[in-house]
């Protein structure tokens, strides 16, 4: 915060992701010492629309809480990136989630760039609920807030959702973790929760199953209305990072309930 | 597209505009699944324009490939009936939620019924505002909980709202007054048919109550909505109203 007076931070994610939670805390964490505002805006849609916060950090009085440039923009998923490049100049300094992430798709809008594998660190070392609060952890780092407050913000706002003391333990340990996190800067990680591109075809000599993972929202109302139980829970991810049915295709039977309820056309069996 | 894409969903469905915005699990998708198999077997696609309205049925814009009109909150009825009226050669079909059907358009819903306008409605009944946050609408049954009535719906804001049962009694009697839930889309496909059929032949009214679920508003996974919805079938009867 000292070597400039005024912080523009863009955060954006997807309805779902708490994007807008850690941007209310980190205003809340800032006006404790500085002036602060915050904006949001979304789609239509409750789940998976764009959801972009704008947070304007300044030791002067702010007259307009958009902005044209952020100084640093955190990119929660790569269906926000389109939305969010006319934000971006070569200047602004990007945290990115190298985990669902592609480097390749960031490669045309900006120089600086970190990764933060934050959807893997979250499932294997916290809950998958504190991805949020460890990417806060890292940005208010970035941004040079102080330790304390932002902690005491995230526990203000979420407070009644931390119902026990793991609860608390884990999302502070995420929250610290993502403070100290080294980002990568050059050598990115894979990402590892992407969805399946394609078309997946299962089949034997009398069935066929067409499965399309880049349509599946994850509802999983084949799996509920299949009345042999040849669907279950695969590990193929859909869209929004959901796991995709698997079929045994020997089991079905091949009556088209699973199309017939699918509300997305993901999937479809038939008859050879 | 290619050849097993095709037969993943309806052809008149805009396969650039998938996957479509509805949140995971909605029954609208189904519907309009339903919906789409339904014009593609009576192939009226290039005959038919669909009025659409606000609340989660507006983000039908661009899921088909024939023409869609966008109109103003509940006002989905009158406008369908004025294209009509100007193009009888054409199909209307109107599609909304309980909300601009029941709340703010219920009197543009009565006299379309009672001048018997040869268009068809379709109505998706999910008991809440589900845009908005999930907010008790009339057709919210009592005690059920919702974002504005956290202790369940209280007795003094009404039971749940029967459309159906109000229309027909306004109704001529050519009309077609139906309700049917997306936990038989067969019968669901069945009655949709039925209803574009009788605007084309007989020339009258039809109305198509479908009972939905939302799992996002209603905070269930797909085995507790379609249990819900089972609920809902027993205060709403299912069948052919009129």
């Amino acid at each position: 915060m000292s070597s400039k007076c005024e912080k523009c931070i863009l955060f954006a994610g997807e309805g779902g992701q708490g994007v807008q939670k850690i941007a209310q805390a980190l205003n809340l964490a800032a006006s404790k010492s500085y002036q602060s505002t915050y904006l949001n805006s979304f789609g239509v849609e409750q789940r998976g629309s764009p959801s972009l916060a704008f947070i304007k950090i300044s030791d002067k009085v702010i007259n307009y809480p958009r902005f044209d440039h952020a100084d640093i923009c955190l990119i929660m998923n790569s269906r926000s990136i389109p939305v969010i490049e006319k934000y971006v100049s070569a200047n602004t300094e990007i945290v990115f989630d190298s985990s669902t992430i592609s480097i390749t798709e960031l490669t045309k809008i900006s120089h600086k760039k970190y990764g933060v594998p934050a959807t893997k660190l979250a499932f294997d070392k916290f809950d998958k609920r504190s991805y949020n609060i460890l990417l806060y952890g890292v940005i208010t780092k970035m941004t040079g807030l102080d330790e304390k407050e932002s902690w005491n913000a995230i526990f203000d706002l979420l407070g009644n959702k931390f119902k026990t003391k793991e609860i608390v333990d884990i999302n502070h340990e995420a929250f610290i973790f993502g403070r100290e996190a080294s980002l990568e800067e050059r050598d990115f990680s894979e990402p590892q929760f992407e969805t399946k591109k394609g078309i997946t075809i299962i089949k034997n000599s009398e069935r066929k199953a067409i499965i399309m993972p880049a349509r599946c929202k994850g509802c999983l109302i084949c799996v509920l209305k299949c009345p042999v139980k040849a669907l279950k829970v695969g590990t193929d991810l859909g869209v929004f990072g959901t796991p995709v049915p698997d079929i045994d295709i020997e089991k079905c039977i091949a009556c088209g309930n699973c199309k017939r309820f699918c509300p997305d056309g993901a999937i479809g069996v038939e008859k050879i | 597209m290619s050849k097993d894409l095709s037969k993943l969903m309806p052809k008149c469905w805009n396969q650039d505009s998938k996957p479509h915005l509805f949140c995971p699990g909605c029954g609208h998708g189904i519907t309009l699944k339903q919906l789409g198999y339904a014009i593609d077997e009576l192939k009226i696609e290039d005959k038919l324009t669909l009025g659409i309205d606000i609340g989660c049925s507006l983000l039908v814009w661009n899921f088909f490939k024939f023409d869609t009109i966008q109109t103003h909150h509940g006002r989905t009825t009158p406008t369908m009936v004025g294209y009509k009226i100007a193009k009888p050669n054409r199909i209307a079909l109107a599609y909304m939620g309980d909300g601009g059907g029941y709340a703010i358009g219920l009197q543009s819903l009565l006299h379309a019924a009672f001048r018997n306008n040869p268009i068809t409605v379709i109505l998706v009944n999910n008991e809440n505002y589900a845009m908005t946050g999930g907010q008790m609408a009339p057709t919210t049954e009592n005690k059920v909980i919702t974002s504005t009535s956290p202790n369940g719906k209280q007795i003094e804001f009404g039971p749940g709202f029967k459309g159906p049962e109000l229309v027909k009694n306004i109704a001529n009697k050519n009309a077609f007054i139906t309700r049917t839930s997306v936990s038989q889309p067969e019968v669901l496909k069945s009655m949709i048919k039925k209803a574009l059929i009788n605007q084309i032949e007989d020339e009258a009214f039809s109305f198509i109550e479908v009972l939905s679920i939302c799992p996002t508003n209603w905070k269930t996974n797909a085995a507790e909505s379609f249990k819900r919805l089972s609920e809902m079938e027993k205060y709403y009867p299912l069948g052919e109203i009129k």
